[in-house]
C-alpha cells in the first residue's frame, strides 16, 4: 500500500494536484497510466538529435523550367543526355525539337501517376497548385505544341497511323526480346533497370525475373501466338526497318516533311539507341539489321546533331 | 499444298480475318487443283501455333504474310505483289501492320469483347467448329486474347461491366432520402454522368471506326483497288478479311450503321462490292477445294482439353505454359536455369501449402462436441480408479457419494441440437 501511493504521488497530473486519500489515487494508476520504471526509461529519449538532412543533389533547386522525369543516369540526367528508354527519348527528343526549354531528371515508374514515364512537371509558382498537375506522356503533343517555340511538321496524316504501328509492333517485339529476353543482352538489361535499384542480389534476381516476365507477355499478346521464336522477331523488325527506310527514300525526315516531327522522334528513339555507342550491345541481331538501311542511319545522325549538338 | 484454317462461321469460309484473307489469297493466286484447305480448327497444327497455316513441302509457314511471301518466293504461280515499287511495298507492309493490330483490336471489339455479341454469334459458332469438351476452353483463351488485344483501346473494361441480358451496366440508384431522413433534392446529373458507360464508349468506338475508315480510304484514293486500279495485291485480301468480318451482322449493328454514315466507310463498302464481284467468286455456289481434317483421336481431344484445363489453374498454368515451351526463346531446348530455379520453388512452395492443408485438418478441432461435467467428487472417489473400485464396496460405502438416481427422479431441462441439461431430482 504505501509503494503504490509513493507511486501516485510520483506521477505527474491529477494525482497530484489533487492529493487525495491513498485509498482513492489507487484506481487511478489503472490501465492508462505508465508504470514508473518504463517511464523513466522514456524520459532519456530523444537520447540524440540529429541536424537535418540536406536535400538530395537530384531534388529541383528551381522551379523555372519545366522537368521531363524519364529513365536515366544522374550522370546522363544532369548533362542533359539522352535517355535509354525509347519512349522517355522519343518524348524527349520531339521537346526539343518542338524548342520548348526543359529539364530531365532521373525517375522511375513508380513515381508517375500514370504508372508509366516520362511524365512533365510544369514550370510553376508554389501558390499556383494548377500549374503543378504533372502531365502525362499522352498529353505531351499538346503542351509541347503550345509552349514550343518551333512550328513543327504536321503530325496528323493515315500513313503517320499506318507506318506507326510498324513501330509500335514489329521494330518494339524485337527491341523488347533484344534487351529483356535475350540473353547476351542481360548484362545491359541490369546495368540498365536493375542495378539502380538495388544493391540486394535478392531484390535483383526478383526484378529481373519480373521484367523479363512482363517483356515476354507484351511480346506474346502483341503477337497473338502462345510461342514465337526470336528469329520472328528479328525478320519481322528488319523488313519494318526496310519499309521505313523505303518510306524515308531521300527525304531528310519523314512523309517529305521540311522540319522533323514526331515520328521522326519516334523512328530516332529506337534507331539511335540502338546504335549508341554507349550501350554494350552483345547480341548484336536488331543492330545489324539496322546497320543495312543507311538512310535510317543517316536520319538518326541528323536528328542527333540537331537536338544534341554532336556528330559521332 | 495445304491450307490450315479456323473453319466456317457467319456464312463465310472463316471465322478469323488472317485466315480470310489467306483463303480469298489463294482462291485467287493458286489454281484449284494445286491447294486443299482444311479446317483443322487446332492452332497446334502449325508448329508456330497460329493459324492460317500452309504446308507445303514438308515445310509449315504460318499467318497470313508470310504465306504470301512464301507463295511468291518458293512457288511459281504469279504473285500478286510483283509489280509493286519499293515505296507501294513499304506502304502494303505499313497498312498489313495497321490492320492486324488497329482491325484486330476493333474486331475483337465487336465480335468477342461486346457481350451480346460473344453470347449469340461468335460463341455459337464456335460450338459447332469445335468439338464437345474443346467447346468449353478453347473459345474462352480466344475470347480473353481478344479482351487483353482491345485493352490499349481502352475498351476491354465493357466485357466485365456490361449485362448481356439487357445491355445494360448496373444502375445507378441514389436513395431519395439523406442519411438524416431529408428529402433529398433533386440533383440535375451532368452530362458526362447521366451517359451509361456504353454510350461512352459508342462515342470513343464511332471516333476509333472513323480513324480506321479514313486511315485505309485515303490510301486508297480514287483507285479501284489499295495499291493500283489494276489488279489486287495482297494487300487487299487482307483488308478484305477485316472489312468483311466487320460488316457481319452482330445484335447491335453499330459498325454497318457507322460504315454506311461514314464517307469514307461507304468508299469501303465500294471496295468490298469490288473484290466481291471481280476476285471473290467463292460468294456465288463456288465451292473451296474442302477437305476433310484428319480424324482427332479421343485421346488427342482428351490431352488438348486436359491442357487447356492445366493452363487455367490458378498459380500452376504459367508454369506449365513455360514448361510446354510457350514463351518468346529459341528452340534448341536449353532451360534457363533460373526459371528451373523458379519451377522448383514454386514445386517446393506448393507441397509446403498442401502439407499445411493436410496438418491443419488433422488438427484436433478446437472443443470437443460434447462436454460433460461431473459433481465434485467426495469420499473415495477423488482418488481415481482405485478410490472407485473402493468406493463400491459395501464396507467403505460413504454418506457423501452421490446416490444413483432412479430413471423417474432425473428430468431433461434443456435439450439443444449438442447439448443436454439433464439435473438428478432428489427425492
Amino acid at each position: 500500500m504505501s509503494q503504490a501511493s509513493a507511486a501516485a504521488a510520483a506521477a505527474p497530473g491529477p494525482a497530484t494536484t489533487t492529493p487525495a486519500a491513498p485509498h482513492r489515487t489507487a484506481p487511478r494508476s489503472g490501465w492508462f497510466t505508465i508504470p514508473e520504471p518504463l517511464r523513466l526509461v522514456f524520459r532519456q529519449f530523444p537520447l540524440v538529435t540529429y541536424a537535418p538532412n540536406e536535400l538530395p543533389l537530384r531534388s529541383p533547386s528551381n522551379r523555372d523550367l519545366p522537368v521531363l522525369y524519364v529513365f536515366a543516369s544522374d550522370q546522363d540526367a544532369w548533362k542533359g543526355l539522352p535517355s535509354y528508354n525509347p519512349s522517355c527519348l522519343k518524348w524527349q527528343t520531339f521537346l526539343k525539337l518542338a524548342g520548348v526549354q526543359f529539364r530531365i531528371a532521373p525517375s522511375s515508374n513508380h513515381a508517375s501517376p500514370t504508372g508509366a514515364l516520362p511524365f512533365l512537371i510544369p514550370s510553376s509558382s508554389p501558390s499556383d497548385a494548377a500549374s503543378q498537375m504533372p502531365i502525362p506522356s499522352n498529353k505531351l503533343e499538346r503542351y509541347a505544341l503550345e509552349k514550343g517555340a518551333e512550328k513543327l511538321a504536321d503530325t496528323t496524316g493515315s500513313k503517320l497511323d499506318a507506318y506507326q504501328t510498324l513501330l509500335d509492333h514489329r521494330i518494339r517485339n524485337a527491341w523488347l526480346y533484344a534487351l529483356y529476353l535475350s540473353p547476351g543482352n542481360s548484362s545491359l538489361l541490369s546495368q540498365l533497370y536493375v542495378e539502380p535499384c538495388s544493391a540486394s542480389m535478392v531484390v535483383r534476381t526478383t526484378i529481373m525475373h519480373k521484367l523479363r516476365r512482363a517483356a515476354e507477355a507484351e511480346v506474346l499478346q502483341s503477337i497473338g501466338a502462345p510461342r514465337v521464336p526470336p528469329t520472328t522477331l528479328y525478320i519481322g523488325a528488319e523488313q519494318a526497318f526496310e519499309a521505313l527506310s523505303a518510306g524515308l527514300g531521300s527525304d531528310e525526315w519523314f512523309f517529305g516533311n521540311s522540319r522533323p516531327g514526331l515520328f521522326d522522334a519516334a523512328v530516332f528513339a529506337y534507331t539511335h539507341l540502338l546504335l549508341d555507342d554507349n550501350l554494350a550491345w552483345i547480341d548484336t541481331r536488331l543492330r545489324d539489321s539496322l546497320l543495312k538501311f543507311p538512310a535510317l542511319v543517316e536520319h538518326r545522325k541528323r536528328l542527333l546533331s540537331r537536338c544534341w549538338g554532336k556528330t559521332e | 499444298m495445304e491450307l490450315h484454317v479456323w473453319g466456317e462461321a457467319f456464312g463465310l469460309p472463316s471465322i478469323d480475318p488472317e485466315c480470310l484473307a489467306a483463303i480469298s489469297y489463294l482462291h485467287h493466286a493458286v489454281p484449284r487443283s494445286e491447294w486443299s484447305l482444311i479446317a483443322s480448327n487446332d492452332v497446334s497444327v502449325s508448329p508456330d501455333y497460329v493459324l492460317p497455316a500452309l504446308h507445303h513441302a514438308g515445310t509449315w509457314i504460318s499467318g497470313y504474310l508470310n504465306i504470301v511471301q512464301h507463295l511468291a518466293a518458293h512457288t511459281s504461280f504469279t504473285s500478286a505483289d510483283d509489280d509493286l515499287t519499293e515505296a507501294q511495298r513499304a506502304d502494303a507492309l505499313a497498312y498489313a501492320s495497321y490492320l492486324s493490330s488497329r482491325g484486330s483490336a476493333l474486331l475483337a471489339f465487336f465480335l468477342y469483347v461486346s457481350p451480346s455479341a460473344w453470347t449469340e454469334l461468335t460463341r455459337p459458332a464456335y460450338s459447332s467448329l469445335l468439338r464437345f469438351p474443346l467447346t468449353w476452353t478453347v473459345p474462352l483463351k480466344i475470347r480473353s486474347a481478344a479482351i487483353a488485344k482491345t485493352e490499349h483501346l481502352g475498351l476491354d473494361h465493357l466485357a466485365a461491366d456490361v449485362d448481356p441480358e439487357d445491355g445494360s451496366s448496373e444502375s445507378k440508384v441514389t436513395a431519395p432520402v439523406t442519411a438524416t431522413g431529408f428529402l433529398r433534392l433533386p440533383t440535375r446529373p451532368s452530362v458526362s454522368v447521366s451517359m451509361q458507360p456504353e454510350q461512352a464508349a459508342a462515342i470513343r468506338l464511332q471516333s476509333l471506326l472513323e480513324d480506321f475508315f479514313l486511315t485505309l480510304d485515303e490510301l486508297r484514293g480514287n483507285k479501284a483497288y489499295f495499291l493500283g486500279d489494276e489488279k489486287p495485291t495482297s494487300l487487299d485480301f487482307l483488308a478484305f478479311g477485316y472489312l468483311r468480318l466487320l460488316r457481319v451482322r452482330t445484335p447491335h449493328p453499330f459498325v454497318e450503321k457507322c460504315m454506311a454514315r461514314n464517307p469514307a466507310g461507304a468508299n469501303l463498302i465500294k471496295f468490298l462490292d469490288t473484290m466481291q464481284t471481280n476476285i471473290i467468286q467463292w460468294k456465288d455456289g463456288y465451292t473451296l477445294p474442302w477437305t476433310r481434317p484428319a480424324a482427332q483421336s479421343l485421346v488427342t481431344l482428351t490431352s488438348r482439353f486436359a491442357d487447356n484445363a492445366t493452363e487455367n489453374i490458378p498459380g500452376v498454368g504459367d508454369s506449365w505454359k513455360s514448361w510446354r515451351g510457350d514463351g518468346v526463346k529459341e528452340s534448341d531446348g536449353t532451360r534457363d536455369p533460373t526459371q528451373v530455379l523458379f519451377a522448383v520453388g514454386a514445386a517446393v512452395a506448393g507441397l509446403a501449402a498442401v502439407g499445411g492443408a493436410v496438418a491443419f485438418k488433422a488438427l484436433s478441432p478446437f472443443g470437443d462436441t460434447s462436454h460433460r461435467w461431473d459433481a465434485p467428487k467426495a469420499g473415495l472417489y477423488q482418488f481415481g480408479d482405485i478410490g472407485t473400485i473402493f468406493g463400491s464396496l459395501p464396507g467403505f460405502e460413504s454418506p457423501a457419494s452421490p446416490p444413483i438416481p432412479s430413471p423417474m427422479e432425473r428430468d431433461t431441462v434443456y435439450q439443444g441440437e449438442k447439448v443436454e441439461v439433464a439435473v438428478d431430482v432428489e427425492p
